[in-house]
């Protein structure tokens, strides 16, 4: 598919408030400060946009049997790429950027919200760091905060699985140390569903978006 | 955006084209095989203003699927006055899913078909790409192996160049010029207005080969 960005072994993760906790501004503040706290050095800002769509139907009785929700994710290091996630169908696509040009004119899909996440990467030895906050685009209000660890060394999921839950283990622990009121959560999509194979690509960090997207949209819903 | 050139030639010229080709875009040729499959909505009422098409360019390994979306052409009297169509257009590359993705939102497939074929692609004052293509149907739905020419003895060219809205009144002449060039083999001119076959093309390409043969003897 033409020049690939470097894509890294990579876990979305999720900072997870125990009972009755709440997340601020003044936790992302705190997590950047534990992964300083190992040594991490800040290389610099990070921006991925993740967006619901819902079918365009003008007409009731012309309404068309389409997927009645495509999810799409942007990732601003990997610029000339745009994926798209069909979760009833179990599909992860990988396309160009003007793809959503063609999209916009064929009129099949309407976008009906859109989830920012930004924040600072750092690195870290072997490991790449992102934390950052997930807000709706046009509001303000926290919907949560994302983590994400990269591991550059290997690219398969199964041979990086324990490296990552040790260092995961360890940041952890950098947490309690700050007494913060919570920990590091982990939704791991089924990548074997999705069609993915063990080699880890950007698709696989598309999904991993997309389900941490819905998740944070279903949290505010039940709050 | 892009302006666009076609015309017909017949099956027996194609050598002979291909000749005048790699002397005139200095030996840049590349195959062609593309399973092209045309794409509307489950539900289309009334005449489609675009269209959409999946390409998968099987010359490839691995295969590359494009999907294009192809806009009405510019109209109004200058547009009309162009000899080259220019027409808007969006493409972009996709992961092999791509026909599935498009199912899953509301298309199916109207027509599919096979482009069999070579093309020339060079650098004047802008790009252009020369495509010589055998048309084929599929007798059974996506049976590439099995694809035979919709007319066996007539072959289709196309004369492309990608073009904005600042600079298409720049390409279209250079696209005309271009076609100039083929004019002793081939009648090129906008897709729609049908120019035919040349009637002395047999003339035009026994004198090409033997050139060509005569070139080849003495390196």
């Amino acid at each position: 598919m033409g020049s690939q960005s470097v894509c890294l072994d990579s876990r979305v993760l999720h900072w997870q408030p125990s009972a009755g906790a709440q997340v601020t501004s003044q936790t992302l503040v705190d997590l950047f400060r534990s992964i300083e706290s190992m040594n991490g050095v800040r290389t610099g800002r990070w921006q991925i946009t993740a967006a619901q769509h819902r079918p365009f139907t003008r007409d009731q009785a012309m309404a068309i049997d389409c997927a009645k929700e495509l999810l799409g994710v942007a990732f601003s290091e990997f610029a000339s790429k745009h994926y798209f996630v069909l979760r009833a169908e179990r599909m992860v696509v990988e396309a160009d950027s003007s793809i959503q040009a063609i999209m916009e004119k064929l009129q099949v899909y309407r976008n009906r919200l859109s989830m920012v996440f930004e924040g600072f990467q750092y690195q870290l030895g072997d490991f790449q760091l992102k934390a950052g906050r997930a807000v709706l685009s046009q509001a303000e209000n926290l919907r949560g905060i994302v983590l994400e660890v990269e591991y550059s060394p290997v690219s398969s999921i199964e041979k990086t699985r324990q490296m990552m839950q040790e260092f995961v283990d360890l940041w952890q622990e950098a947490i309690s140390a700050q007494s913060m009121s919570g920990r590091i959560s982990l939704l791991e999509p089924n990548f074997a569903e999705y069609a993915l194979s063990d080699t880890y690509t950007w698709q696989h960090t598309a999904l991993q978006y997309i389900f941490l997207f819905a998740y944070f949209l279903s949290q505010s819903q039940r709050a | 955006m892009e302006c666009v050139v076609q015309g017909i030639i017949e099956a027996q010229h194609v050598e002979a084209l291909d000749v005048l080709l790699q002397g005139l875009c200095e030996g840049q040729r590349e195959a062609v095989k593309t399973h092209e499959i045309c794409l509307k909505k489950s539900l289309e009422t009334g005449t489609v203003a675009s269209e959409l098409h999946l390409l998968c360019d099987l010359s490839k390994r691995p295969q590359i699927w494009t999907v294009k979306h192809i806009g009405g052409a510019m109209r109004g009297t200058g547009a009309e006055q162009l000899p080259a169509l220019v027409r808007n257009i969006v493409e972009s590359k996709m992961s092999n899913n791509a026909l599935r993705f498009f199912y899953a939102v509301g298309y199916k497939m109207d027509y599919e078909l096979l482009r069999d074929g070579f093309a020339y692609r060079f650098q004047r004052a802008f790009p252009i790409t020369v495509t010589v293509t055998s048309v084929c149907r599929l007798p059974k739905q996506h049976s590439i192996d099995e694809a035979t020419p919709v007319t066996p003895n007539i072959q289709l060219v196309e004369v492309t160049a990608p073009a904005t809205a600042d600079n298409f009144s720049d390409v279209v002449p250079a696209i005309s010029s271009f076609a100039e060039h083929l004019s002793p083999l081939v009648n090129l001119s906008k897709p729609g207005s049908f120019a035919g076959i040349v009637s002395t093309a047999s003339t035009a390409a026994a004198s090409l080969l033997s050139r060509s043969d005569r070139l080849e003897h003495r390196v």
